[in-house]
């Protein structure tokens, strides 16, 4: 699959664990959503499920440490794209990481999984579906 | 493992360009400022360690089959995202 090069999107710092790999395409298929696929740009079989939070918590309110704003070249919210990773434990079951999201600058497609400065209100494991 | 004794005020240059310094010790809790370069990540450790293993857990090296769900709202509520930055005890001290 051949990706446009403006569509690459760059984490410098890679996702925790994973400091690495800097490079992703964001997949969607219309029978998959509201999720898509966070998909390793030089390695197509290794994805993470992601879900933004318009689509499963509409008021999720993540706050950001100023230098982490500034990494990503946020000035305001609205040039913020959000994405929190899904975890699939089973059959109909899976939580979403609420504490370490990815945001991006929707303009460059730079952006960091940061730790959000209010991250005791949020778990890393909130169930999304199946219940807890 | 380095063990260095410091009092409130003092601090420790790392490699040149990162400073770490005791701002205040209160019983048990010892307040840290740390000051480094953007693409040095600082975390507290059982934060990072939790979002590094949740991580892992949740890369696939398959595509299966998703769980039905159906969205809470609108996607047209996109725009309003509260992002605004908020001063934090995790900022280093400028």
């Amino acid at each position: 699959m051949a990706v446009k090069r403006e569509n690459i999107i760059h984490l410098p710092l890679g996702l925790l664990g994973f400091e690495q790999i800097k490079k992703y395409v964001l997949l969607a298929n219309a029978s998959e959503e509201p999720f898509r696929w966070l998909q390793v740009l030089n390695d197509p079989k290794l994805a993470f499920l992601v879900i933004s939070p318009p689509d499963f918590m509409p008021d999720y309110r993540p706050d950001l440490n100023p230098d982490d704003a500034k990494f990503i070249g946020l000035t305001t919210p609205g040039d913020a794209l959000v994405f929190n990773i899904v975890t699939l434990r089973g059959p109909g079951r899976a939580t979403v990481n609420l504490k370490g999201p990815i945001i991006l600058n929707r303009f460059t497609l730079h952006g960091k999984q940061v730790i959000v400065t209010n991250a005791s209100d949020y778990s890393v494991q909130h169930p999304l579906l199946g219940g807890d | 493992m380095l063990i260095l004794s410091r009092k409130a005020g003092e601090s420790l240059v790392i490699d040149g360009r990162i400073i770490v310094k005791i701002v205040r010790v209160e019983g048990d809790v010892v307040k840290v400022g740390i000051q480094a370069p953007s693409d040095i990540p600082v975390h507290r450790e059982e934060v990072y360690e939790e979002i590094q293993k949740n991580n892992r857990e949740a890369l696939t090296q398959s595509r299966p089959m998703l769980p039905k769900f159906t969205r809470k709202s609108s996607a047209a509520k996109t725009e309003t995202q509260h992002l605004e930055p908020v001063p934090s005890d995790t900022t280093p001290a400028k």
